[in-house]
């Protein structure tokens, strides 16, 4: 089997009647001449080959699938690639700390990891049952992270939206690669279709935003002149950021929400916290 | 962003080089997608016979499913139900030169009407006789397998719809499915062994003794190997031999009742393939062979084929038998014992010469009559045409008493006919070879009674055993479990008991069998190129937003600024 291109034309003959026609070309109707399976465009080109009794050819099949994952690809990662863009970061070379700031990520990852199997074995208990407290104590190790990206801003001098930006751009950039681009690759590339690698990318660009208002309200947090009253709505966001992944499963699990209305319900409550951090870090940058 | 991104990544390169050797095993490692569902598929048959091929001759297949009412068929995988199933739709289907076809079966045929079966059974020949490249599958209908149906079915009828809008919206939208098989081409089996058993009943007192040989072939056909159950042709028949060798066993070991014929039993392989069993193993005894008890005195060859149902019995004969001949002497006692004893039994004689130019032969007698051994048939079907002796529909077997009410669609096994069939031809042969007639004997007199009668729940269990795995002539090697227990069961009750193996020859095969007969189909939802471009363009101008927003991110910054900062002046 000989692998396709996107814009390379296959020819393949067989020994019997069938051979293979390559399409391509101006645009074309929908109707008319041609068989309503021809759709042809000028930036596109479909091969249809025959079916020849000793060859199987993926190259149709396969040339689709790698769409696909292009498509799911780009929806996950151009936004980051925007935002680093245009955040400005890459006047300040902020490239080696953001990878940095990834490799923070991986650590403290494998730390929650070497914790969670230490002291939370599989729980034994009636199977269907969702174990409310159990997952709840596994959702306060998350308490690391904030740990993680506390230590990273630490190690960054410079303005507080530099640090913010590099710290959440690093962590969001690994948490990308490590956890959504083996799933896309191996899923996405394969014949049969699902709207879960969507979805899968929609929930990438959502954790962007999240860690960026995280990163932000830890900021906040370890800041010396904070005001006594914004204590107490920063340590309610704080805590909502952490317990963020908890609460999406109650819902899910408590009103059974399908997949794409979980999605949007995660995109409002990140919406919803990153305005609120937002406008607590503009009051508290511009108050002085 | 580049130059730095470039740097870094030749240091890393330095040291990650184990990393990217794990990363490059990763991305090369085969494609394994879950599929939305997974079945066995079975094959139509593909087999030579004496230099004719005859069936479905690829096995692969890789294609889009469609239903057969969509405009398109070329290159696609054309699945029918088999309510729907027509001959004139499997030559359209052909001819628009499709790339599978499958026909899904109900789980249950009893819930088909008969008009369906009965017409799927005369179709079947015809869709073996003509020879094809395009796979031909057989599937069994359960519930997914029939959602993917009825969603193919949806889009197929709806691709002839009118505007272009509506056709890309659809498209956009459908949810096609690709199946796909697992398994190789299928090629030729070398050195296919068929087996065929014997046995045999010593007759009493001396050498010289005339010989009554039984036959019944064990094998079944039908257009799919792996569903040929064969209940009726030929399980029906094996289950009355079986029976018939353990009566007279049981007859032959006391000294009083040891008549003086040799009994000789065989159950013949490949029968539905022209006999070649029976073919070999009469070349083995007549012409190789010093003695044998074929070449001495042969009573006659009564063969035994479909006997399971219906209130005719027919004796079908190449040459009608001479005054006086032991053949004439069975088929007067047949006529006595169904006259006195079952009334409601229909026998008659059939004649039919053998017509040698013919592809196959019509009955097994004929390969006997062949060879000048005086030979018929005892069947319940009047024609050696008739759909019912190759069809996948021949499946079960039920008692009168338990299916009265529902009448049965398709051939099948009906137990008390097949023991009343089997105490007929015990009387008859018990007459015989006793020679009740001439001694006076009425023909009222029941021998097969109390402890000797034909005990219908051995018959029931035959069958049931037999009709529970499918027994195609391709299936059953030397090694089958059907074959090493027909061996036991012979054994248990005659002497004697041997294999005789036939295997095509080099140079010029009599019969050629092929593999690749049970697949497993995936069947993966895909959706259409038009989509990914849609999906493509959406993704585009969600971007072009996004890209937006981002670059005036500092409006709202400023708009929160300016909400916040009266409340700090205020301070």
């Amino acid at each position: 089997m000989k692998p396709s291109h996107f814009n390379s034309c296959i020819y393949v003959q067989s020994e019997t009647r069938n051979y293979s026609k390559i399409d391509s070309g101006s645009a074309r109707t929908f109707k008319g001449d041609a068989p309503e399976d021809f759709v042809t465009c000028s930036c596109h080109f479909k091969i249809t080959i025959l079916l020849d009794p000793r060859r199987i050819n993926h190259t149709e099949s396969s040339t689709m699938t790698l769409f696909h994952f292009g498509n799911c690809f780009s929806l996950a990662y151009f936004p980051y690639f925007i935002t680093y863009k245009c955040s400005g970061l890459s006047e300040y070379n902020a490239f080696w700390r953001c990878v940095q700031a990834g490799a923070t990520y991986l650590f403290v990852q494998l730390c929650k990891m070497l914790f969670l199997a230490t002291f939370f074995p599989t729980w034994e208990g009636a199977a269907g049952v969702y174990d409310f407290v159990g997952e709840f104590m596994k959702a306060t190790v998350d308490l690391a992270d904030l740990l993680g990206l506390h230590l990273v801003m630490s190690r960054n001098a410079g303005k507080g939206e530099y640090k913010i930006m590099v710290a959440a751009m690093g962590w969001a950039t690994a948490e990308l690669i490590m956890s959504r681009c083996i799933p896309l690759w191996v899923g996405a590339r394969g014949i049969e279709f699902d709207w879960k690698y969507i979805q899968m990318s929609f929930d990438s660009n959502i954790s962007l935003v999240h860690y960026i208002a995280m990163a932000a309200v830890v900021w906040m947090f370890t800041r010396y002149d904070l005001p006594k009253s914004f204590r107490l709505p920063v340590t309610i966001l704080l805590g909502l950021c952490v317990y963020k992944g908890f609460l999406m499963e109650l819902f899910v699990h408590v009103f059974l929400l399908g997949s794409w209305t979980a999605l949007l319900v995660k995109a409002v409550l990140t919406g919803a916290i990153s305005l609120c951090s937002l406008f607590l870090f503009v009051t508290l940058v511009h108050s002085n | 962003m580049f130059e730095e991104a470039s740097e870094v990544l030749e240091n890393m390169l330095k040291w990650s080089f184990p990393l990217s050797l794990v990363l490059f095993l990763v991305l090369v490692c085969p494609l394994r997608a879950e599929a939305a569902h997974e079945f066995s598929v079975y094959r139509m048959q593909q087999y030579d016979l004496q230099g004719q091929t005859y069936g479905s001759r690829n096995a692969i297949l890789n294609t889009e499913a469609r239903t057969v009412d969509a405009e398109v068929l070329s290159r696609r995988c054309v699945m029918v139900r088999l309510a729907d199933f027509s001959y004139e739709k499997y030559q359209k289907a052909l001819r628009q030169s499709a790339g599978a076809v499958v026909i899904i079966l109900p789980q249950n045929m009893s819930t088909m009407p008969q008009d369906i079966v009965q017409q799927f059974m005369e179709l079947e020949p015809e869709l073996l006789a003509t020879e094809t490249i395009v796979p031909v599958y057989f599937a069994l209908e359960d519930e997914e397998l029939l959602s993917i149906y009825t969603q193919t079915q949806i889009s197929s009828s709806s691709q002839g719809s009118s505007s272009a809008a509506e056709v890309l919206l659809h498209t956009a939208t459908a949810n096609g499915f690709q199946m796909v098989t697992s398994g190789a081409q299928s090629k030729a089996v070398s050195d296919w062994a068929i087996t065929s058993l014997e046995g045999r009943l010593t007759g009493a007192g001396g050498e010289d003794l005339p010989t009554i040989v039984l036959v019944a072939h064990y094998d079944s056909f039908g257009v799919a190997p792996w569903l040929s159950y064969g209940a009726d042709s030929n399980g029906s028949g094996v289950a009355v031999l079986l029976e018939l060798a353990r009566l007279f066993s049981r007859l032959y070991s006391y000294k009083r009742t040891h008549a003086g014929y040799n009994l000789l039993f065989f159950l013949s392989g490949g029968g539905k393939f022209n006999y070649q069993g029976t073919k070999r193993w009469l070349e083995d005894n007549l012409d190789h062979t010093d003695s044998s008890l074929l070449q001495d005195n042969v009573a006659f060859v009564l063969c035994l084929d479909t006997l399971g149902n219906s209130d005719n019995l027919h004796l079908h004969v190449s040459k009608p038998p001479k005054e006086g001949s032991p053949q004439h002497a069975l088929l007067r006692e047949l006529e006595t014992v169904a006259a006195h004893q079952h009334p409601d039994l229909k026998f008659s004689m059939v004649h039919k010469k053998i017509n040698l130019a013919d592809d196959t032969l019509a009955w097994e007698h004929e390969r006997f009559g062949i060879r000048r051994l005086p030979a018929f048939t005892l069947s319940h079907l009047e024609s050696h045409r008739s759909p019912a002796r190759h069809s996948i529909m021949d499946m079960r077997s039920v008692s009168s008493l338990e299916g009265a009410g529902e009448a049965t669609a398709g051939p099948h096994v009906d137990l008390t006919k097949l023991s009343r069939n089997t105490k007929v031809i015990a009387e008859a042969l018990a007459r015989v070879i006793y020679n009740l007639t001439e001694k006076g004997v009425g023909g009222d007199l029941q021998i097969f009674t109390e402890q000797m009668q034909v005990q219908e729940d051995q018959l029931a269990s035959l069958v049931d055993w037999l009709t529970a795995q499918p027994r195609a002539a391709q299936l059953l090697d030397k090694d089958s479990s059907i074959v090493n227990t027909l061996e036991y069961y012979l054994s248990r009750y005659l002497k004697d008991v041997k294999r005789h193996l036939v295997r095509a020859d080099k140079r010029d095969p009599e019969f050629v069998f092929y593999d690749q007969l049970k697949q497993t189909m995936n069947a993966y939802r895909v959706k259409p190129a038009i989509f990914d471009l849609l999906l493509a363009v959406c993704i585009a101008s969600y971007l072009g937003v996004l890209y937006l927003a981002v670059q005036n991110f500092g409006l709202l910054y400023g708009f929160l600024r300016r909400v916040t900062a009266p409340r700090v002046k205020q301070h």
